[in-house]
C-alpha cells in the first residue's frame, strides 16, 4: 500500500489510472509442521483500493479453504463406491501421499467464486476500449477454429488396385477427426449409381466389364469422361458451399485429363489443387488389392465367378496401363507415393493443411497389425467418483494389471508389441507387469479438468449447476477453466495418431477421454458422439485396420470395476452405437 | 547442456539408434544452411546432434588452402602423396564422427561434405552401417540458376578467397568452380539407401525408404523450412488478475487491458517503420504482407491479442502454447510453495529447466523430449519416458509461416521458442530474458537470426520487479530474470559465414 501511495505522490497521477495489482495472497500464516492433519489456511486479503470497501465486507466472509492434505499414510476403510453401480471393495490401505492436493483456486474452494464475484468486469479502471466480458465459473464453450479459408481439391492419380480409395478413405478419416469438412467424390461410385438407377428405371443393365474401360471403346470413353466431369462439378460446388477438402477419386491417369482438371479448378480463385498419385510395382500388394476387389462384392462383377471377375479386372487394369502417364508435370502440386510410403515425392506443396496432408500420407504402411486400447485399471479416484488427479490403482485395478499380461500375450503370441502409457501413475502401474517395451507419453495424459480436477461430478453439479449442464450441451467444445476441452485433447493427440500410423502392434494404456479420441479416429465417429463413447474399465479393445475400416474385438476381464460412463442427459441411447464396417462403399451411401 | 530430465541406459532418446546424415550436393546449394538448421532443431528437441564439416576439419588439421599441395583440389589424377593426404583428412574426420557416436554417445551426426559420387557415398555409408549407424543421404539439388546465383552472391563472395575482388568477377569465378564439379557430380539415385533429396529449396522433396520416428520428424521439419524474408515478434501477455494460478485462468487486470492496447499500437507502428526503412534501402517490400497473431488458449494471452481481433487481424489460439502448469504449486505464493514443498522447491531452484514438481510440467516438457525410468515409479522393465514435445508442432508451424507473426505468450513458451530461434543450448532456456513490456523482434537470416528488443510498456515502478513479487507466476519467473526494468537493445547476429568458405574444395572424389 505504502508503495502505491508513494507512486501517487511521485507522479501526481490519480490513483485510478495506475495499474493495480488486484489480489494479494497472504502467506504470512505459516503452516504448522507438527500436525500434518490440521492445516491452517492462508486467506485472501484484497488490496485493491477501489474494491476495498467491498472487499472488507467479503473478507469477513472468506472461510478457511482446504488446500489439500499432507503426505501421510492413513487407513481408509471401505470407501464408498459411486452410486453408478458396482460393489464396494474390502477395507484396504491407500497411500494418500500420492493423491493430489486440492488446488487453491480449484472449483471446490470458495476462493474461485469470491474472486469471480469481485471481478465481473476486470476492465474497470482501464482506458482501453471495451473488451469482452470477463468469464467466470468453471469453464465454457469454445468456438471451432476458423477453417473457412481451407479449400483444397485432392485429385487422385493411379491405376486401379493401387490403393487410391484406401488412401482417400484414410485421409478423409484423419481430416474429419481434425474437424475439417471432407468429402470423397468417387467417379466409380457415380458411374455405378447411374447404372443402377438406369437398370431400375429402364430395366437395361449396362455391362461394365473390361471392354467398357478400353480406350478404343469411344462411347464408353466419352461416358466415363462425362462422369469424371460431372463428379468434378459436384465437387467444386460442394467446396464453394462450405466444404474444406474434396477428394476427386478417379484414375486421372493421363496428362490431358489432369490438365483439364487443372484448367477447371484454376477458374475458382480460392481453390488449391493437389494431385495425389499412388504408384505400386509390388506384385504382392497389387495381387492382394485385386483379390480384395473381386471378393468384396463389387457390383461390376455381380454374378461372375471370382476367376472370371479377376481376369476381367486385370484386363481393365491393362486398358488403363496402356495410356497411363505418371505425374511429372513440373508446374503441378503433387504428392507421389510409391509402394505405400517406400518412396515419396512431394512437389510444390505449400500451405499448412497441404503439408499436414502430405506428412500424414507419408507415414502410412500396409503391414497387418493390431492396435489395442485399454484404460488403466480402476483407480482410487474412480472408486471415489473423482475426476482427474494422479491416484494409484485400487485393489481391483491392481488385479486388472496383474491379469492383463496373460490376456495380451495369449492374444498376440510371439509378435512384437510396444506398450504406450501416459505419465500418470495409474497407467504406468497398469502396464507394469506387461513383458513388452514401454513408452510413456505426456500427450496421453487424461483431459485436464482444470479447476474441477479432483472433484466428483456431484460436487461440481452442486457448486456450479449451470456450468455443469452447459457442458452436456456441447461436451466436445466445452473447455474446463484452467483445463482442456476435447478439441484441445485431439490437437495434442494428433502427433500420437501419426505415430500410431507408423507403428505396428501397439497397446495404448490410457484414460477415458484419451481412448475416446483415439477410438473415434479409427472408427470415423463424429465430434458430437465422441465424448459419449463407452470405454469401460477392465476391457481391452482390439482394432485391426483393414482396407476400408477397422475390425473390432473387445475382451472384458471378469474383474469388477465402477462404471465411469455418463450418458448424455436426455439422450435415449447410452452411448453412440459403433458398427465396425470394413466393407467398401460402392455407391457412396456411407456417411 | 544440462542433463535432461530422463535418459535411457544408452544415453540416447527414443531408442531411435544412431543416425548419420550425409549431405550431398554441389557447392552453393545450401548444404551448410540445411545442416545447421537441422542441428538447431534436433538439439532443441534434446537430441545430441553435431555437424561435422569436412572443410572445417581439413582447415584445422592442415591450415588454409595455401598450405595444401597444389593438386589437392584439382580434378582427375593426383599425386600419391596428395591422395594419401586427402584420405588421411577424410579418415580423420570420419573417426571424429565415430567417436561422437561411440565415446560421446551422440545420436545424430551430420556429415557436411560434397559426397558427390555414388562410389564415395557407398564407401562412407558402408563404413558407418558396419558400426551400427543408420545412414541417410541428404541431397540439396538446384537446377534453377537464379537460386544458385543468389546463394553465391549472399554467402560465397564474402569469403576471404575473394577479398578485394570485383563482385561480378568473383561470382563468375565461383560459377566456373561449380562447373568443374558438375562434371563429376552424380545425383542421389541409389534406391538401396535411404535418402532425402531437396530440390530447389524445398520445391520438390523426394524421400526414399525413410522409417523411424526421428527420421520422420526430420522430414517434416525439412518440408517446412523456407528462406523467405519475414519477421517474428514476441511479447508476453498482459498482467492478469491472479498471476500465479494456472487453474484460475484469470482475465487481464485493468493494467493488462492497457498493456494490450499499447502492444497493438507499438507493433503496428514498428511494422510501418521497418517497411519504410526497407523501401528507402531500395528493397522490394510486400505492402500487403499479413500479420498473424498466435496466442495460447489461456484467457490472459488471448485477451492481450483482443485489440488485434477487433481490428480484424487473424488471431489463432494454440492449445500447445499454454504456460507451464505448476502442478501442486498452483495458486500458492512462492513462499507458501517453498514452505509446503521444501524439497521440491530446493530441487526446482537447482535446475529450473529440468525439475518437475508433482503433476507439473518442466521446461523439458515444453521443448525437450526425453526418456527413462521415472524414479517415482518402480518397474521391472526399462521404462522409456517418452514425453512428446508440446511445443514441437508449434515450432514446425513457426518455421512454415511466411506471413509476419506476433506471438503473444507466456514467458516460459516465449523462452523456449526464442531459444530455438537463437540457437541457445537447453540449459540456458530459463534464462532467456523477456520481461513484460518487451517486444522482441526476430528476423531469420542465412546462418542465424537478427534480433532486437524494444520496450513498449513499463511496469509500475517497484511493483513488478520488487523482491517480494507475488504477481509473477513463479513457474514463469525463473533464473535469469533481470532485476531492474532497464532495457538494452541487444542484437544477436550470427550471420557470418561459418568456417566452410572453401567447402567447394574440400572434397572431389578421385
Amino acid at each position: 500500500m505504502a508503495e502505491r501511495e508513494q507512486n501517487q505522490a511521485k507522479t501526481g497521477e490519480p490513483l485510478d489510472n495506475q495499474p493495480i495489482p488486484p489480489i494479494e495472497i497472504d502467506a504470512a500464516s505459516p503452516l504448522p509442521h507438527s500436525s500434518p492433519h490440521t492445516l491452517q489456511e492462508p486467506h485472501l486479503r484484497f488490496v485493491d483500493n477501489r474494491l476495498q470497501a467491498e472487499a472488507k465486507e467479503r473478507e469477513s466472509m472468506v472461510k478457511p479453504i482446504p488446500t489439500g492434505g499432507r503426505r501421510a499414510e492413513i487407513e481408509i476403510t471401505a470407501p464408498q463406491p459411486r452410486p453408478l453401480g458396482s460393489t464396494g471393495g474390502p477395507a484396504y490401505k491407500v497411500d494418500i501421499g500420492s493423491l493430489p492436493h486440492t488446488p487453491f483456486f480449484g472449483a471446490k474452494s470458495h476462493v474461485l467464486k469470491e474472486f469471480d464475484d469481485l471481478n465481473l468486469s476486470s476492465h474497470r479502471g482501464s482506458s482501453a476500449p471495451t473488451p469482452p466480458r470477463a468469464v467466470t465459473g468453471i469453464g465454457g464453450k469454445v468456438d471451432k477454429p476458423d477453417y473457412s479459408q481451407a479449400k483444397i481439391v485432392v485429385a487422385m492419380v493411379g491405376l486401379p488396385a493401387r490403393g487410391k480409395s484406401y488412401l482417400s478413405n484414410k485421409l478423409t478419416r484423419y481430416l474429419r477427426w481434425l474437424e475439417y469438412d471432407v468429402k470423397v467424390f468417387n467417379v466409380g461410385q457415380l458411374r455405378r449409381q447411374k447404372a443402377r438407377d438406369k437398370a431400375e428405371s429402364s430395366g437395361v443393365k449396362e455391362d461394365h466389364n473390361a471392354a467398357f474401360f478400353s480406350y478404343s471403346n469411344e462411347d464408353a470413353v466419352k461416358a466415363r469422361e462425362s462422369f469424371a466431369e460431372e463428379s468434378l462439378e459436384m465437387l467444386i460446388k460442394w467446396l464453394k458451399d462450405g466444404g474444406n477438402v474434396a477428394i476427386h477419386d478417379a484414375t486421372n491417369s493421363t496428362q490431358a485429363r489432369r490438365a483439364k482438371i487443372e484448367k477447371r479448378v484454376s477458374k475458382e480463385p480460392s481453390l488449391y489443387l493437389i494431385f495425389l498419385e499412388s504408384l505400386c510395382d509390388d506384385p504382392a500388394v497389387i495381387a492382394s488389392n485385386i483379390a480384395l476387389k473381386v471378393r468384396s462384392g463389387d457390383p461390376d462383377y455381380d454374378g461372375m465367378s471370382r476367376e472370371v471377375a479377376e481376369r476381367d479386372f486385370r484386363k481393365r487394369i491393362e486398358a488403363y496401363e496402356a495410356v497411363y502417364q505418371t505425374v511429372t508435370e513440373p508446374h503441378l502440386s503433387y504428392l507421389k507415393i510409391i509402394n505405400v510410403g517406400q518412396q515419396v515425392t512431394v512437389c510444390r506443396i505449400h500451405g499448412y493443411l497441404q503439408s499436414r496432408i502430405a506428412f500424414y500420407l507419408m507415414n502410412q504402411h500396409l503391414k497387418p497389425r493390431s492396435i489395442f486400447f485399454s484404460r488403466h485399471g480402476e483407480s482410487q479416484f474412480n472408486v471415489e467418483g473423482k475426476i482427474g488427479g494422479d491416484a494409484p490403482l485400487s485393489i481391483r485395478g491392481a488385479a486388472y494389471a496383474a491379469a492383463l499380461p496373460d490376456l495380451i500375450t495369449k492374444n498376440i503370441g510371439d509378435a512384437p508389441l510396444t506398450v504406450w502409457t501416459s505419465t500418470l501413475q495409474r497407467t504406468i502401474q497398469t502396464a507394469a507387469q506387461l513383458p513388452y517395451p514401454k513408452l510413456t507419453w505426456k500427450s496421453l495424459d487424461e483431459l485436464d479438468a482444470g479447476v474441477c480436477d479432483g472433484m466428483t461430478y456431484e460436487e461440481i453439479e452442486e457448486r456450479y449447476p449451470e456450468d455443469f449442464a452447459n457442458r452436456d450441451d456441447d461436451k466436445y467444445n466445452y473447455r474446463y477453466r484452467g483445463g482442456e476441452s476435447y478439441r484441445d485433447v485431439v490437437v495434442r493427440l494428433e502427433p500420437v495418431i501419426v505415430e500410431l500410423e507408423r507403428q505396428e502392434n501397439i497397446l495404448v494404456i490410457g484414460h477415458q477421454a484419451i481412448i475416446r479420441c483415439l477410438y473415434a479416429y479409427f472408427h470415423n465417429l463424429p465430434q458430437d458422439d465422441l465424448p459419449y463413447i463407452k470405454i469401460p474399465l477392465h476391457t481391452v479393445i482390439k482394432l485391426t485396420p483393414k482396407a476400408y475400416g477397422c475390425d473390432e474385438e473387445r475382451y472384458a476381464l471378469p474383474i469388477q470395476a465402477v462404471d465411469t460412463h455418463r450418458p448424455k442427459p436426455g439422450s435415449k441411447v447410452e452411448s453412440p452405437v459403433v458398427i465396425p464396417n470394413t466393407a467398401r462403399d460402392y455407391y457412396g451411401e456411407k456417411a | 547442456m544440462a542433463a535432461p530430465l530422463y535418459t535411457t541406459a544408452s544415453g540416447r532418446l527414443w531408442h531411435a539408434g544412431k543416425i548419420l546424415i550425409i549431405t550431398v550436393g554441389l557447392p552453393a546449394r545450401g548444404k551448410t544452411h540445411i545442416s545447421r538448421a537441422l542441428e538447431r532443431y534436433l538439439r532443441w528437441l534434446g537430441v545430441k546432434t553435431q555437424v561435422f564439416s569436412l572443410g572445417d576439419y581439413r582447415r584445422k588439421m592442415l591450415g588454409g588452402a595455401q598450405q595444401l599441395p597444389p593438386d589437392y583440389f584439382t580434378l582427375g589424377e593426383k599425386s600419391p602423396d596428395t591422395e594419401a593426404l586427402r584420405k588421411k583428412v577424410r579418415d580423420g574426420c570420419e573417426q571424429q564422427i565415430l567417436n561422437f557416436f561411440q565415446v560421446k554417445r551422440g545420436q545424430v551426426a551430420i556429415y557436411d561434405a560434397n559426397n558427390g559420387t555414388v562410389e564415395s557415398r557407398q564407401q562412407v555409408g558402408e563404413k558407418f552401417e558396419a558400426n551400427d549407424v543408420h545412414v541417410i543421404f541428404l541431397e540439396s539439388m538446384c537446377d534453377d540458376p537464379d537460386i544458385v546465383d543468389a546463394n553465391i552472391r549472399s554467402v560465397k563472395i564474402s569469403s576471404p578467397d575473394y577479398k578485394s575482388w570485383d563482385p561480378e568477377k568473383a561470382v563468375a569465378d565461383y560459377w566456373r568452380r561449380i562447373k568443374d564439379h558438375e562434371i563429376h557430380y552424380q545425383p542421389v539415385e541409389e534406391t538401396n539407401w535411404p535418402y532425402i533429396r531437396i530440390i530447389n529449396v524445398g520445391e520438390i522433396i523426394k524421400v526414399n525408404h525413410i522409417s523411424g520416428y526421428l527420421q520422420s520428424r526430420i522430414i517434416f521439419f525439412l518440408m517446412n523450412i523456407h528462406n523467405k524474408y519475414r519477421t517474428i515478434y514476441f511479447a508476453r501477455s498482459g498482467q492478469s488478475l491472479v498471476e500465479h494460478s494456472y487453474k484460475a485462468d484469470s482475465d487481464l487486470s485493468p493494467a493488462g487491458w492497457d498493456y494490450a492496447e499499447k502492444l497493438k499500437n507499438f507493433v503496428l507502428e514498428r511494422r510501418k517503420k521497418v517497411m519504410e526503412e526497407r523501401k528507402k534501402l531500395g528493397i522490394v517490400v510486400d505492402e500487403n504482407k499479413k500479420l498473424v497473431v498466435w496466442t495460447s488458449t489461456r484467457r490472459r494471452a488471448y485477451h492481450t491479442a483482443w485489440p488485434f481481433v477487433e481490428l480484424g487481424y487473424r488471431v489463432v489460439e494454440k492449445p500447445q502454447m499454454g504456460e507451464i502448469n505448476p502442478g501442486v504449486w498452483d495458486g500458492l505464493s512462492p513462499d507458501l510453495a517453498q514452505e509446503m514443498y521444501p524439497d521440491e522447491w530446493e530441487r526446482f531452484l537447482k535446475d529450473p529447466y529440468a525439475h518437475r514438481a508433482p503433476r507439473a510440467e518442466s521446461y523439458h516438457d515444453l521443448s525437450g523430449k526425453s526418456c527413462s525410468s521415472n524414479p517415482r515409479h518402480s518397474f521391472s522393465h526399462l521404462m522409456v519416458h517418452f514425453t512428446l514435445v508440446r511445443l514441437e508442432p508449434t515450432l514446425v508451424e513457426l518455421e512454415r509461416e511466411q506471413d509476419d507473426l506476433l506471438i503473444i505468450g507466456h514467458a516460459s513458451v516465449i523462452r523456449c521458442l526464442l531459444a530455438y530461434l537463437i540457437g541457445l543450448p537447453a540449459n540456458e532456456v530459463p534464462a532467456v530474458e523477456i520481461a513484460r513490456g518487451d517486444l522482441v523482434e526476430v528476423v531469420p537470416a542465412s546462418y542465424g537470426v537478427h534480433s532486437q528488443t524494444f520496450q513498449f510498456w513499463r511496469p509500475v515502478e517497484g511493483a513488478a520487479h520488487s523482491h517480494s513479487n507475488f504477481y509473477e507466476n513463479y513457474a514463469e519467473d525463473t533464473a535469469g530474470k533481470r532485476k531492474d526494468a532497464q532495457i538494452e537493445i541487444e542484437v544477436l547476429v550470427n550471420d557470418e559465414l561459418p568456417e566452410d568458405i572453401d567447402e567447394a574444395y574440400t572434397h572431389i572424389d578421385p
